[in-house]
């Protein structure tokens, strides 16, 4: 049936091939971070065990186990002991077992730093920042980027000349230590904008326009130090594109039949964007990873700022939680620009509709 | 032999080669004719640079040009080794899969569009935050190299794979030539320069992926690397207090470094490719 | 590019609604325009990640719940680190028999509902402990045995009054220990019977289901301030202006803040930065170099060294089990080997006072205990010739390189002696630097010891099993009234002893094995016996002895003084803090122990 629909059939597949990615990456995410020998109930011991003597920590320290699932249980819901007296740890592959049940209903388990607090709620306070930070400045600085790098490859002259360098010492420095020298200059040297946090310290999220504004304030000094650094990468690349289009039959062609500059610059603008196009597809990743550094440095109060707090702390469950979500995140992208690509590549779309490769 | 005449004939080559070997020389010299010392308190914290302390001190009072010298060093250690590994891996890879065709490659594509598109920063977070004791310099190589081989075997495979269809190849099938022999004789040379270029960009990837994760406080404990710097340096308020000279200059050679690679592999990509120069 | 800025307005629109809604919300109680500078107080250093919880029964809730703070749950009594002295809140300061401690209740105390807060709520809070082995307060039982209550009156001028007498009883059996018991007086927070009966019912009689409620809306206590709102950048707290001690204590006067606001940093810099410019009031982090903020405002307890003052000893703790460490003359000839000044000028900023050898503070409440004429005699100081000697005559040959960088050292049987390494946690920069300074003093002198920096995660599992040659550590670091006391019997204390391998949680070194020949059953003897001592000479006696073995033995070296909470504050919004000539109230940053009262007395600079 959906060999009549060469379409559906492509998003299909690709669909079931990003699936199959998200299952890797569920995979890596358990068995990466159990890698290494550290105990994380002995990172809440150490906070909560201060003043206990002993004995009193030994039972605290197997009431976490029980309630972390780390022990198995007999059926009156009691730890199972070994002859000697100790509680029988749950094997790995069961605990893997319960991970991957409960991230398919949308659970990220308990934060080991912040018990009580679920996983899910930590991220869901942290996410509506990190996009609003993310999304415009990609979005922006990909369009901004590919323009400038347009007009230098066309223009070429003195604009390409200065521009040029410009964009490749951008794409040369860290996202992080741009954010850095932006904080020094703007805000510690020259106090014009806050140096940390998104908002005013006075203020509390409210629909008005004291906060919007301290919003907008706050907002400034990050989205530079990821767009600049971002928009530059972007036109390097484009940028080499141009050239090489520029060199290409259809544009001699055109240039001779006397087609108007304006259009032939349309035209190679969107043959050279496709590749830009999967380029961002494939690069998204390691933006995202940069803007949340970019984040870390400003205490903005994004994902970034979560995922760093759990390094620190080695809150498993929150750091795997980050991680999933920014996979699963990059694979929605990636998915999205796939879909698009195949909608305006005329020779992707003459694939699908031969139904071929 | 041309190639490189024209090489050198490339301004932009010349620059990116003349800084980055600079700093390379930099690397290995310096610590001959000044003396490192990472450990020793030689002045008071963040001592502003002054005849006797260079650049300075950071937040122990430890000599910052010292600090910037084994740095400097670490950073490129990391880089090389890196790039070495991702490009090492990631070329034999490709090439094998795109040769060889078949189920390998199908299976090999598989594999290097997986881990392609699962992000390389959260698998380097997830692996550097389980390993707890002796995070070194070259384990932290290690794991970088380890994540940046796809697009290597990406570019590479691509590139083997039209290579393949080429005559001579088929040439060298009718006579009877075994795979490796071919793949050494006939398509390494056509891929070498493609390869060296892959190896620049990994490289200077490696360096910026060592300073993100040092960064972050996952780098290594058994040395400093610009990165861990600029990690004391936040982390010790050079900022709030004005020591510019424990931020500013591992950034300024951070950023020089990939910039001279970023040249670099520019200005190769215009005399290998013609058509990008005019 | 219209269409695009338009859609870029209506990105930004829409998440900014998004960012609004995931936040705590509680309509009508604060204006548009923000908290108002002049009635708010900025305090920071206490909450650190996420607030997870503000359940008063939970193991860790987020700040100003728990722990020790006083602004929502009160304690019975809390303890004045200048004076040294038990002040009273809920209750009066306690008297102490031979066999229990009392204390009478304070009949004017409320809950934030209006209900009166009695022997009744501290028998429930004290019992949960005694139903439910995961409470907070579990470990108490171990050392009171039983609660009773009695009536009293009070005769006083205003007339008779009926009072509540709560006694406590020792735990003989146990642990019979009265000063653990004043600790626990100070330390546990009264909790409201009637709300959380019911809520424990509706839990199933579950505590670990009653743990998992949040307690963050209207949550009935007794303190000043009431939690408001909190997000993962601040926690903000509201006056409670039918608050019962300010009739009770405070001659009807309300807490000068009516907000007090604790912003979540997640870097240590932001903390100095923001007081600086003025956005932050008091602050309890390390902010090195904290004389080159006094420009900007930024103050502190003394104005000048050590600034803060001192009550905790971080220190190296020992693993005693481990060749060569086990030999008394190693550990002496390290404590002989640190350069403690270095210690002092570089790894703390000069935080510290010079250091005397033991593990009592010459100064303060302990000063009583303190004894120079010991410290001369048994005591280390400085001296890494001294070092070099003790090695020798110990039999130890210290080899170097040509460029007098220590390679090995052999011991009398021409063995190579195994090199030592100190664990830390990698990151913590001040303890960073304490090791790095220790570790350069011992090689020196001839001892093979290295820095080991670990991931912090690490570090916290080593610590308990043993397992780490030297550890970097500053056990119980609260300013208590069973100090030093609890101090010693963190360090030295073979009570539990176990194996390395099997977890302590006081005396990693496993010093002292009960079952080895060399056992010395004065040390736990005296443990036992200092908290039932109450003649002061006596006291004396014991500490003295308890000191000399210390110094003697040498379990753990300790490296500097450390105040038990660093305080710094500005003085761009608010004055008159407690500091070294206005010591009204302890440095205890306005939250906690005595240093609550301060909130009545603190000036706003836009009202002077």
């Amino acid at each position: 049936m959906l060999k009549r629909y060469p379409t559906v059939r492509y998003i299909v597949t690709r669909g079931g091939w990003y699936f199959l990615t998200f299952l890797v990456a569920v995979t890596l995410n358990f068995f990466l971070p159990r890698m290494g020998k550290s105990n994380p109930i002995d990172i809440i011991m150490a906070k909560v065990g201060g003043g206990l003597d002993t004995k009193a920590a030994q039972a605290k320290e197997e009431a976490y186990l029980k309630e972390f699932g780390l022990v198995e249980l007999d059926a009156q819901k009691n730890i199972r002991r070994s002859a000697d007296g100790k509680p029988v740890r749950t094997p790995v592959w069961k605990q893997f077992r319960n991970y991957v049940g409960m991230c398919l209903r949308g659970d990220l388990g308990t934060s080991f730093l912040n018990y009580p607090k679920k996983v899910v709620d930590i991220i869901k306070q942290a996410i509506p920042w990190t996009i609003a930070l993310q999304l415009p400045t990609i979005i922006f600085g990909w369009i901004i980027g590919n323009v400038l790098g347009a007009l230098a490859a066309y223009r070429r002259g003195i604009f390409d000349g200065v521009f040029f360098p410009l964009a490749l010492l951008a794409n040369a420095m860290p996202f992080f230590a741009f954010g850095m020298l932006l904080m020094y200059l703007f805000a510690i040297i020259w106090p014009i904008f806050p140096a940390v946090g998104g908002y005013a310290g006075n203020l509390v999220p409210t629909l008005s326009w004291t906060f919007l504004s301290s919003m907008a304030y706050h907002y400034i000094l990050p989205f530079f130090s990821i767009f600049l650094i971002l928009a530059g990468g972007q036109a390097i690349g484009m940028r080499s594109m141009c050239i090489y289009e520029l060199g290409t039959d259809y544009v001699k062609y055109a240039k001779w039949l006397g087609v108007r500059e304006n259009k032939i610059l349309m035209y190679m603008f969107r043959n050279a964007m496709l590749p830009q196009l999967t380029g961002l597809a494939l690069s998204i990743g390691q933006m995202i990873g940069g803007a949340l550094i970019t984040e870390m440095i400003f205490s903005y109060p994004g994902l970034g700022m979560a995922l760093l707090t759990a390094i620190q702390g080695n809150d498993y469950p929150v750091i795997q939680g980050c991680t999933l979500l920014v996979t699963v995140s990059v694979l929605c992208a990636n998915f999205i620009v796939d879909i698009l690509i195949g909608f305006l590549d005329p020779r992707v779309k003459a694939g699908i509709a031969g139904g071929g490769k | 032999m041309k190639l490189l005449l024209n090489l050198l004939k490339t301004p932009m080559f010349v620059i990116g080669t003349t800084i980055f070997f600079g700093t390379v020389l930099v690397a290995l010299f310096a610590p001959m004719m000044y003396h490192v010392d990472i450990i020793a308190r030689v002045g008071m914290p963040y001592m502003p640079p002054g005849k006797e302390h260079l650049l300075g001190t950071n937040h122990l009072g430890v000599d910052m040009m010292s600090l910037l010298i084994k740095g400097l060093g670490s950073s490129l250690y990391v880089g090389f080794l890196a790039g070495m590994i991702a490009t090492v891996t990631g070329t034999l890879l490709g090439i094998y899969g795109g040769f060889k065709g078949g189920w390998q490659d199908d299976f090999i594509t598989l594999i290097t569009n997986l881990f392609l598109v699962i992000p390389t920063f959260v698998v380097l977070i997830l692996i550097s935050s389980s390993l707890k004791e002796g995070r070194s310099l070259a384990l932290i190589a290690g794991i970088i190299g380890a994540t940046a081989w796809t697009w290597s075997a990406r570019a590479v495979r691509a590139q083997s794979a039209s290579i393949k269809s080429r005559d001579h190849i088929a040439l060298a099938r009718v006579n009877g030539e075994g795979t490796l022999k071919i793949v050494v004789k006939q398509i390494l040379p056509y891929l070498f320069s493609y390869v060296f270029m892959v190896f620049i960009m990994q490289t200077a990837s490696g360096i910026l992926s060592e300073a993100c994760i040092s960064m972050i406080g996952l780098g290594p404990y058994d040395t400093v690397s610009l990165g861990t710097i600029l990690n004391e340096a936040m982390r010790n308020e050079a900022l709030g207090d004005g020591a510019w000279w424990a931020f500013i200059p591992p950034m300024i050679l951070i950023t020089i470094i990939v910039f001279a690679l970023n040249f670099i592999n520019t200005s190769m990509e215009g005399v290998f490719n013609p058509r990008l120069r005019k | 590019m219209k269409h695009l800025s338009l859609l870029k307005f209506m990105v930004i629109g829409a998440l900014s609604c998004g960012i609004i809604s995931c936040q705590q919300k509680k309509p009508g109680t604060v204006t548009e325009e923000g908290f108002p500078r002049e009635k708010t107080l900025y305090l920071a250093g206490f909450q650190w990640g996420d607030p997870n919880t503000f359940n008063p029964l939970s193991d860790w809730p987020a700040f100003p719940v728990g722990g020790k703070y006083n602004l929502m749950y009160e304690p019975l009594v809390v303890f004045n680190s200048i004076t040294g002295k038990i002040e009273g809140l809920l209750a009066d300061s306690p008297e102490r028999t031979d066999s229990t401690i009392s204390v009478k209740m304070n009949p004017m105390a409320r809950w934030s509902d209006g209900k009166p807060l009695t022997s009744a709520d501290v028998k429930f809070t004290f019992e949960i402990g005694k139903r439910f082995k995961g409470a907070p307060t579990a470990y108490v039982w171990d050392f009171i045995s039983d609660i009773t209550v009695d009536t009293v009156v009070d005769s006083s001028a205003s007339g008779e009054m009926k009072l509540e007498k709560i006694v406590f009883f020792i735990n003989k059996k146990e642990r019979n220990n009265p000063l653990v018991v004043m600790d626990i007086l100070q330390n546990i927070r009264i909790v409201p019977r009637h709300s959380i009966e019911a809520l424990l019912a509706e839990a199933g009689g579950e505590l670990a289901e009653l743990q998992k409620l949040k307690f963050d809306k209207d949550p009935v206590v007794s303190g000043p301030y009431n939690l408001l709102r909190y997000s993962n950048e601040k926690i903000v707290l509201k006056r409670r202006d039918d608050y019962w001690g300010c009739m009770a204590l405070y001659n009807n006067r309300l807490p000068q803040p009516v907000y007090i606001i604790h912003p979540i940093y997640k870097s240590n810099d932001h903390f100095s930065i923001a007081l600086q410019q003025g956005n932050l009031d008091i602050s309890a982090t390390f902010i090195p170099r904290i004389w080159l903020k006094a420009k900007e405002g930024v103050a502190t307890w003394y104005k000048k060294e050590p600034f803060f003052i001192p009550a905790t000893i971080p220190m190296l703790q020992i693993n005693t089990t481990r060749y060569p460490l086990s030999d008394r003359n190693v550990r002496r000839a390290m404590a002989y080997a640190i350069n403690y000044k270095d210690i002092r000028e570089l790894a703390v900023s000069g935080y510290s006072p010079p250091i005397l050898s033991g593990l009592i503070l010459p100064f303060g409440v302990e000063a009583d205990y303190c004894n120079a004429e010991d410290i001369q005699k048994y005591g280390v100081s400085y001296d890494p010739e001294k070092a070099r000697a003790i090695m020798k005559e110990a039999g130890y040959t210290s080899v170097f390189d040509a460029d007098g960088k220590l390679n090995h050292v052999k011991n009398a049987k021409g063995e190579k002696v195994p090199t030592m390494s100190v664990k830390s946690p990698a990151g913590w920069s001040d303890w960073e630097s304490m090791v790095q300074i220790a570790v350069k003093g011992m090689r020196a002198a001839g001892i093979d010891v290295r820095e080991g920096f670990v991931d912090a995660s690490l570090y916290w599992s080593c610590m308990p099993v043993g397992d780490f040659d030297l550890l970097m550590q500053k056990p119980v670091p609260e300013v208590t009234p069973s100090k030093p006391w609890s101090r010693f019997d963190a360090v030295m204390s073979s009570r539990n002893w176990k194996p390395e391998g099997e977890k302590m949680n006081e005396n990693q070194g496993r010093y002292n094995n009960p079952s080895s020949k060399d056992y010395n059953p004065e040390v736990d003897n005296l443990l036992k016996r200092i908290p039932t001592l109450t003649d002061n000479e006596e006291k004396i006696k014991a500490y003295r002895q308890l000191n000399i073995i210390f110094m003697q033995d040498m379990p753990a070296l300790p490296l500097a003084y450390l105040p038990e909470q660093f305080y710094e504050f500005s003085t761009r919004n608010w004055i008159n803090f407690p500091t070294e000539e206005n010591s009204y109230a302890p440095p205890q940053c306005l939250c906690y122990g005595a240093g609550t009262k301060a909130l009545w007395e603190i000036k706003s600079v836009a009202a002077e």
